[in-house]
């Protein structure tokens, strides 16, 4: 029986900068962890091979620390690793690979393809039929080439590709780079393991995305895995089992706030998220200036416990209640100035939009302005 | 609020203290002439309150003159129920105190409760000014600004609203004024106050995220080239590996070499036709030899005919000069002795001629030597003559600058005896007879005298001695002039070897007379002999041995012939010898010329026959017949092989004309070319893979990506940051606006209570008029009701009387208003009104009146007069300064 462990899309490399400094960091640093986790697995579960099906770092020009840092994290496998390059780390004429080879960072269990072709391993009796990307951008279908490619009788042919599969995924998705559904059968694929997409996708008996092991953006879904592959014998069908392999959770919220207790909702579903969980939330609706002091305390407090929290609440709007207003005490002109804030506020759509957005800012500015009085006034008193 | 106690002192005029006390609470009149004092209380009273005791800016509060002086003024005055004691000192001792009721406060702090009490502010830095004053700048009016209103309600707005916050009730907010200052600061961090440009963190994060923009541009562009050198370092790779196997340069080799194997076949062809005619051209020189060879046969067959008729002519030109020989040999015997006679005739003539000259020579040399003989013998005796004379002068001789030095000594020796005897002592004496005395060693007896020069003892025997030394000073002297004088005289005489003057002058006369003899003698000599003696010696001896010379050659000559006088003269003679020298000389030229003729006649035979048989001998040389034939041989082989070169040529050139070797070496530096053009591009495409691999490893270290990606997180960062920043200083400017917009609109709302206040002193001054109160609190249009109907103006439009009055009534209506609100009033007129007429002063007195009721006013005014129907007792300055 042949074991493999299916992965691709390491994007090693990749920054976020949509994150701040700190978290961004933490969330490069997981991709190297991840790697290391992969290595791990792949030794704890036994597997014959490693396959990488593409995308090993996020851009061809990425610091020399950081390819020594990615080729040390496989040290804890010391089987075959199969990688191939794909639309990120093509095989130009001069890529992360050459310079990753000229810098002799490439250990000698990891046989990089850099061109199309099959790589033999005759004591595991497995062909490795590789295709790999040597520009940034093909609009033809390299895979097409595998069915021509014969291997010795009794080998396994296990397909090794980057790209979109036709007529499959959502098209402006890496609709470059094809892939032809039934490659797998055309080509008399035992497995065919493909890099690209970042969730992990079956696509046939024999056609599995494994998706990334890292998530490292909102819209994955199901990434953060990693595939174990089974094949009996050769032409026997694969038993493919998805392992988690990702550190981190994305998630990404959104809420309507209409009364009060939909804050509590809201607060509810903040506590839930944890240290390993990256968060970002999407509030529209309108909440008085009490629900608005508890909603800011509230992601506050979860800003301090989650790995990152984005909020967007541009589309909140602030409706102070009379008793809002008792509550700072805003006698006179000041009390004027709240209401039209208030209405001002309302006027979200058009040339207005931008006075409405200063309006709520500024309302939620008045409010902490008045409350940090009353409370510096209620210590003195 | 009410002032009851002013002390100023060490204040301006006021270098001593001066106490005003027992202030009304209502109106206070303060009179008193220009230069009195009154501005100088009001001064201190705003001294006390605007300026801060550790102002360094009141130098003019000192009296002039005084830099010691501490100016100083207290004050007390009551407001609220509570009693204040004011003390401040300025410059030299600062000092501030307040004291209120039990409490005391010091320093800025007594000053800022005072502010606070009135509604002012201080100064920041330097002296009080107008923005300063708040409320009190509008309740004191300075001498000469009550028409001025709009500017200190301007400076007293802020304090205005919070002072009358209270009586506003709901209307003013209690936090709002600091809520908007609070607003405002937060504001001003960000956006500049006056344009609302970014400032600050806001503009610190627009530049970052700018910064860092332009660093992600700068990358990309790298990232750019290096993908650029990437898709060059492929492209480089493809061309490089076709080349590799292509090698298309190979082919243009070949061609190359093929046409250069033409061109070398052509060139062949060019080299045998270069033979060719250099053959034609060899055999045209051998054509041309022969020509010429055969040519000088015939020559030299022409050339015997020539000589013999040459020869012919040459023996007949002989013949004829041989006979013109014989007669000239004839006639040139026949003159030679013709001219054999002559010439002897010729000799004959000329010894007789000789003769001659020779006799009469002798004659006249005897003449002249005897004559020489004369003037020898007188010439000797004269110069005898001349000799005597001069000995005799040589020995009289005497030099009459002596004879000079001579007399001028006698002359000066008889001038020192003068001398002498005039300086010397003159002795006179008369002795009686038989009486001696001795002068000296003279003795003397009767009388006489005698001068003394020196000392002289006279002895009077038997009655002693008397030693007479002569007074004159230079007595002495002048005898010791006079005998050296003498002494030089006597010296001289001797050297001229004479006695005396005398015998000089008898000597000089002498000599004089022999000189004249000399040169008497002298003028003879010459006249004998101009030449000297010896000359005419020589002359004579000359003379007489000519004479024997002549003698010799007439005897030498032989004896007379005898037909002599049948000889012709000597020039018929020589002129006939001429004639026939001539004419042999003649006839000897032409029988010369004629046996030259005959000579060179016969030699030019004797040539032409030479030059004949040379001619013929190489005519009949043995092998010249055979050459002859030879060289005909020649001529005609040499002919035929040039029609054969000939036709080589037009072969040869017609192969090279159809080769085109110009065409073939274009072709071989075509192939050439390009074949090294190809291996040139090759080499080249070697070189710059190499240099883009270098190139690509180097960029690839510096890990552009990553660098970008990094950038690119920390701007997104920046973008972050700046668009909070952005959205909080719009917040903040926003809300500001509209504070300020609801505060200014509760402003307004200050006008009512104001008008109410403003209207009653109005009806006091122009009875049914209306005056508006404007935005900014001020008096703007009145409306009042004359004799011609209803009018209306702005106040900025009135008199400035009226200006004045108005603005002493809205500051009232202030003190109204703030009086209603709780707050202290004091009202201060400097001079006030001064433009009034008298009925509108009248009015304002009533309103002045009403307003004290209720306010604590002083008036100061330098027209007592004006005031005293006030009901209060006017104060004058001058009398409270001298109590």
């Amino acid at each position: 029986m042949l074991k493999l462990l299916h992965t691709a899309d390491w994007q090693i490399g990749k920054l976020y900068g949509q994150f701040e400094p700190d978290d961004a960091a933490l969330l490069a640093e997981a991709r190297f962890a991840a790697v290391e986790r992969l290595a791990q697995l792949a030794s704890v579960q036994g597997v014959h091979m490693v396959l990488v099906a593409g995308d090993v770092f996020d851009a061809q020009g990425v610091a020399e620390r950081t390819i020594h840092r990615l080729f040390n994290c496989l040290c804890g496998y010391a089987g075959p690793w199969v990688m191939i390059p794909g639309n990120h780390d093509a095989a130009l004429s001069e890529s992360v690979w050459t310079r990753a080879a000229r810098l002799g960072a490439i250990p000698p269990n990891v046989s990089v393809c850099l061109a199309p072709g099959a790589v033999q391993f005759d004591a595991l009796r497995v062909a490795v039929l590789a295709a790999p990307l040597t520009q940034r951008i093909t609009h033809s279908d390299l895979t097409s080439a595998f069915a021509a490619i014969d291997t010795p009788a009794g080998f396994h042919r296990i397909g090794l590709a980057h790209g979109s599969v036709q007529g499959i995924l959502a098209d402006g998705i890496d609709s470059s780079n094809p892939i032809a559904a039934g490659r797998a059968a055309e080509a008399r694929l035992d497995y065919l393991a493909l890099g690209d997409w970042h969730g992990c996708r079956q696509i046939d008996a024999r056609t599995w995305y494994s998706g990334t092991p890292e998530t490292d953006r909102f819209r994955a879904n199901d990434s953060g895995r990693a595939l174990i592959v089974e094949l009996a014998s050769p032409g026997a069908e694969p038993v493919v089992t998805p392992v988690v392999t990702g550190q981190y959770r994305w998630f990404d919220e959104s809420a309507t706030l209409q009364v009060a207790s939909d804050i509590d909702v809201l607060l509810a579903r903040l506590a839930t998220f944890g240290h390993a969980d990256v968060v970002q939330i999407t509030l529209d609706g309108e909440t008085d200036l009490a629900g608005h002091a508890r909603l800011r305390d509230a992601l506050a407090q979860t800003q301090g416990r989650v790995r990152s929290l984005t909020v967007d609440l541009s589309a909140l709007r602030i409706a102070p209640t009379e008793d809002d207003i008792d509550a700072l005490a805003a006698d006179g002109y000041l009390g004027d100035v709240i209401a039209e804030l208030r209405a001002l506020q309302g006027d979200s759509d058009g040339d207005r939009a931008g006075t409405a957005e200063a309006a709520r800012d500024a309302l939620v500015l008045l409010a902490g302005l008045l409350r940090d009085r009353r409370a510096a006034s209620g210590n003195t008193s | 609020m009410k002032l009851t106690r002013i002390r100023i002192e060490q204040f301006r005029q006021f270098r001593q203290p001066l106490q005003i006390g027992e202030l009304n609470p209502g109106l206070n009149l303060f009179t008193g002439p220009n230069e009195a004092g009154k501005s100088t209380v009001v001064a201190a009273i705003r001294a006390a309150f605007f300026e801060r005791h550790r102002s360094g800016s009141v130098d003019d509060l000192r009296p002039w003159g005084d830099a010691s002086a501490s100016p100083t003024v207290e004050l007390e005055f009551e407001t609220g129920g509570v009693v204040y004691r004011l003390g401040k000192s300025f410059l030299v001792r600062k000092r501030c105190t307040l004291t209120s009721g039990t409490q005391q406060f010091d320093g800025a702090d007594a000053e800022d409760r005072l502010a606070e009490l009135l509604g002012f502010r201080h100064a920041g830095r330097g002296a009080s000014a107008a923005e300063h004053w708040g409320i009190p700048g509008l309740l004191w009016i300075q001498q000469g600004t009550a028409h001025d209103i709009r500017e200190p309600v301007a400076h007293a707005t802020d304090h205005l609203r919070t002072a009358l916050n209270a009586s506003l009730g709901e209307v003013a907010s209690s936090g709002g004024d600091a809520v908007t200052d609070q607003v405002e600061a937060l504001r001003n961090e960000l956006l500049t106050p006056a344009n609302a440009t970014p400032r600050g963190s806001y503009k610190e994060a627009i530049e970052t995220e700018a910064d860092l923009a332009a660093e992600i541009a700068a990358l990309d562009a790298d990232i750019a080239a290096y993908r650029n050198k990437v898709d060059r370092l492929a492209t480089l790779r493809r061309e490089h590996e076709a080349d590799d196997a292509q090698k298309p340069w190979l082919a243009l080799r070949a061609q190359e070499q093929a046409a250069r194997r033409k061109f070398d076949e052509a060139q062949a062809l060019g080299a045998r036709l270069g033979e060719a005619k250099q053959r034609a051209r060899r055999i045209g020189d051998t054509l041309v030899l022969l020509h010429s060879q055969l040519e000088r046969y015939g020559l030299e067959q022409r050339e015997v005919e020539q000589r013999r008729t040459a020869l012919i002519a040459a023996e007949g030109r002989l013949t004829e000069v041989q006979a013109t020989v014989q007669p000239w040999q004839r006639r040139s015997t026949e003159a030679a002795t013709r001219h054999d006679g002559a010439r002897h005739t010729l000799n004959r003539a000329r010894q007789r001629d000789t003769r001659l000259t020779l006799s009469r020579q002798l004659d006249e040399l005897s003449r002249r030597r005897d004559a020489a003989r004369t003037s020898l013998l007188q010439a000797e005796t004269e110069a005898g003559r001349l000799r005597s004379a001069r000995q005799q002068m040589a020995a009289t001789e005497l030099r009459s600058a002596d004879l000079a030095t001579l007399r001028a000594q006698q002359q000066d020796i008889r001038a020192l005896r003068l001398r002498q005897e005039a300086a010397a002592t003159r002795l006179h004496f008369t002795l009686d007879d038989g009486r001696v005395i001795r002068i000296g060693e003279e003795s003397l007896t009767g009388d006489g005298e005698r001068l003394l020069t020196d000392a002289t003892a006279v002895t009077l025997p038997g009655l002693g001695r008397l030693d007479i030394t002569p007074g004159g000073a230079d007595l002495a002297d002048l005898g010791r002039q006079e005998a050296a004088l003498l002494d030089r005289h006597a010296a001289l005489l001797a050297r001229l070897g004479v006695e005396s003057l005398d015998a000089a002058e008898a000597r000089l006369h002498l000599c004089f007379q022999h000189q004249s003899d000399a040169q008497t003698a002298e003028a003879a000599l010459k006249a004998r002999a101009p030449q000297g003696v010896d000359a005419l010696r020589g002359e004579l001896a000359m003379l007489e041995g000519r004479l024997t010379e002549a003698a010799q050659s007439l005897a030498r000559l032989a004896g007379e012939p005898d037909d002599d006088l049948a000889l012709p003269s000597i020039n018929e003679a020589e002129s006939q010898e001429e004639a026939a020298r001539a004419s042999a000389a003649d006839a000897a030229k032409q029988l010369a010329a004629a046996d030259i003729a005959a000579a060179n006649a016969q030699s030019a035979v004797d040539a032409a026959r030479r030059e004949l048989c040379g001619a013929q001998a190489i005519l009949d040389a043995p092998e010249r017949a055979a050459r002859l034939a030879a060289a005909q041989r020649a001529l005609n082989e040499a002919l035929a092989g040039q029609v054969a070169a000939n036709a080589d040529i037009e072969a040869l050139t017609a192969q090279c004309r159809d080769a085109r070797p110009d065409i073939l070496e274009q072709d071989i530096r075509r192939f050439g070319g390009s074949a090294d053009q190809l291996e040139r591009a090759s080499s080249l495409r070697r070189d710059e893979l190499t240099r883009l691999e270098v190139e690509l490893q180097t960029a690839g270290a510096q890990g552009l990506d990553e660098r970008r990606a990094e950038r690119a997180r920390d701007h997104a960062r920046a973008v972050r940051r700046t668009t909070e920043l952005r959205r909080r200083a719009s917040a903040l400017d926003h809300l500001l606006t509209l504070l300020k917009s609801h505060r200014s609109a509760l402003t307004r709302r200050l006008q009512a209570p104001l008008q109410k206040h403003l209207d009653r002193y109005l009806q006091l001054l122009f009875p049914y008029a209306n005056l508006d109160i404007d935005d900014q609190l001020v008096p703007g249009a009145m409306t009042r009701t004359g004799t011609t109907g209803a009018e209306s103006g702005r106040f900025e439009e009135f008199s400035f009387g009226a200006r004045e009055q108005m603005g002493v009534i809205s500051r009232l209506a202030y003190a109204d208003l703030l009086r209603e609100a709780g707050r202290p009033t004091l009202i201060i007129l400097d001079d006030a009104l001064v433009h009034s007429d008298d009925e509108r002063l009248a009015r304002m007195k009533r309103v002045l009146f009403d307003a004290a009721t209720r306010h604590q006013i002083l008036l100061f005014s330098c027209h007592p007069e004006s005031w005293r129907d006030m009901g209060v007792a006017a104060r004058s300055l001058e009398a409270l300064k001298a109590a």
